[in-house]
């Protein structure tokens, strides 16, 4: 007996839970259905079936199992040209990295199960976020392939396009709660008093950023696939392609918990208690339930919109909605000034 | 004396044209996700039901023809062709050689002109498309097999269904009732 509960009590230590549990194997279950109500929405919208021969009871949803393991059982080839070192670290620490953020974000405002102090985190998690978009650089210049660079390039105008707004729109919260503390900004979200609702101009910016961030569909520039074939990915083969779209996903998933504790209120209906179940499980799971809500909101847009040309993107970035990020701090002050949080 | 040209006018465009036009594209999504109209075609499952005079496979019905090879010099694609059989005659008791069309379906494009031109009527279209051959050998079609309907499995399993136009919904599939119109 001694052994189950020395393992449940490393299972739901903070930083594994965090990293481990919510940042690894709850995204990749999450991204297997988003993946799948992706493809299946797109081909609504378009008036098709989409996946539907390998199991039509289920809706095609095993397709997306076969998928993976095609993906993991597929030779991973690497070509003479490449920088062998960088070409296979690359992608592995660009995962590692878009996990990471997790770290300093909140899923209880119960201190006892934080990872980290939390009085900076919104700080914190914002600026290890940033990290991982480097690394997808790095993969396309050790590739050594005129499609990868290009992706690459377009992959860093967008970092400088899109960071500035987010980090900006993420940080009215903190301006409107006057607090670095998600827990603080979660709490002040109180009575259904959703950031969202608040503060719109904000939250429009971070979506759009986010949707710039995770090469969602109207600006998935860098990974074109008619312009260059894959862009930073276009070498990666088998298990590393995954890695790399599995970083993606990741990198979007952590971005839709931080929207969500900073815009939708985090637990909120949910008041946690002390124990593991109700200070620790049920809250984490009411978050990663609003955030999956907002990855498959993410997911419908690719059904509507075409992809804007690269300088299209960087025009609606600066002119349009770091503007906006800028509007929505002003209104998020606005807001704190005349005492409506 | 050449035309004036018009200049070109743009229309104009509001403060808030770019985003009433992303409100309306994602309404339009969703009303689509919520109400979708598929029109994909379930192949084995579904088959269109083709209407009355579709240029499907040819065939020959052997007792109207006059051996006239029409349909052999009308054909644009060289299909169709006439080759040399001994026969019998009746009346007299003597062998002759006689023509009698076949078909290449290699070649053939299903124009149908053979079945316009043929005097007698001797050549027909059968309302189907979806015929399976082994190899290209079998498209080289003989005598014997030609005043016969090819053989098709498939579309019989399936449901017939129709594409018709819709005034709403543009294209829309319907499933077919037997005794509706042509």
């Amino acid at each position: 007996m001694n052994w189950i509960e020395l393992i449940i009590k490393i299972i739901i230590w903070p930083p594994l839970w965090q990293l481990i549990v919510l940042g690894l194997i709850v995204p990749l279950v999450v991204v297997i259905g988003i993946l799948w109500f992706e493809r299946k929405t797109a081909a609504r919208v378009q008036r098709r079936f989409g996946p539907l021969h390998v199991s039509p009871q289920l809706g095609g949803a095993l397709q997306l199992i076969a998928d993976l393991m095609r993906y993991a059982f597929q030779e991973v080839i690497i070509p003479k040209t490449v920088d062998k070192g960088v070409f296979l670290l690359a992608p592995l620490t660009a995962l590692v990295l878009s996990i990471v953020p997790l770290v300093a974000v909140p899923f209880t405002s119960v201190a006892r199960w934080w990872p980290i102090p939390m009085d900076y985190s919104v700080l914190i998690s914002l600026a290890l976020s940033t990290v991982s978009a480097i690394f997808i650089v790095l993969a396309s210049w050790a590739s050594n392939n005129k499609f990868s660079i290009i992706g690459g390039m377009r992959e860093s105008y967008m970092i400088t396009a899109y960071e500035i707004a987010i980090i900006i729109s993420i940080l009215s919260t903190a301006a409107m709660t006057l607090s670095y503390n998600f827990v603080d900004v979660v709490n002040a979200q109180e009575g259904w008093k959703w950031f969202a609702v608040l503060n719109p101009l904000a939250f429009l910016a971070a979506f759009i950023g986010v949707l710039m961030a995770t090469s969602g569909f109207p600006f998935e520039i860098p990974e074109s696939e008619n312009e260059v074939v894959a862009g930073p990915y276009t070498e990666y083969s088998g298990l590393l392609y995954g890695v790399n779209m599995g970083a993606a996903y990741i990198k979007r998933f952590v971005y839709s918990v931080l929207i969500t504790l900073a815009f939708f209120g985090g637990w909120l209906p949910y008041h946690p208690g002390t124990g593991f179940l109700s200070g620790y499980l049920y809250p984490s799971i009411i978050v990663v339930v609003k955030a999956t809500i907002l990855m498959a909101i993410f997911s419908f847009l690719r059904a509507v919109y075409g992809r804007y040309r690269l300088d299209q993107a960087l025009d609606f970035a600066w002119k349009i909605l770091f503007p906006l990020a800028l509007f929505g701090l002003g209104l998020g002050i606005l807001e704190a000034y005349l005492g409506l949080i | 004396m050449p035309p004036k040209p018009v200049p070109k006018t743009k229309p104009k465009r509001g403060i808030f044209h770019k985003f009433k036009g992303n409100l309306e594209a994602i309404i339009v999504g969703v009303k689509y996700f919520f109400d979708p109209e598929r029109f994909t075609l379930v192949y084995p499952k579904e088959y269109t039901k083709l209407r009355e005079g579709y240029r499907g496979f040819i065939v020959l019905i052997k007792d109207k023809c006059i051996h006239c090879a029409s349909c052999a010099r009308i054909c644009p694609a060289s299909a169709m062709k006439m080759i040399r059989i001994p026969q019998k005659d009746p009346k007299t008791g003597k062998t002759k050689m006689v023509m009698w069309p076949v078909i290449n379906y290699q070649r053939c494009i299903f124009c149908g002109m053979c079945v316009d031109v043929c005097p007698t009527e001797a050549l027909y279209h059968v309302p189907y498309h979806d015929v399976v051959y082994e190899n290209l050998a079998e498209m080289d079609i003989d005598l014997e097999s030609f005043t016969k309907p090819p053989e098709y499995k498939t579309a019989k399993e399936g449901i017939p269904v129709r594409y018709v136009i819709d005034e709403e919904k543009g294209l829309v599939k319907v499933p077919y009732k037997e005794g509706e119109e042509k």
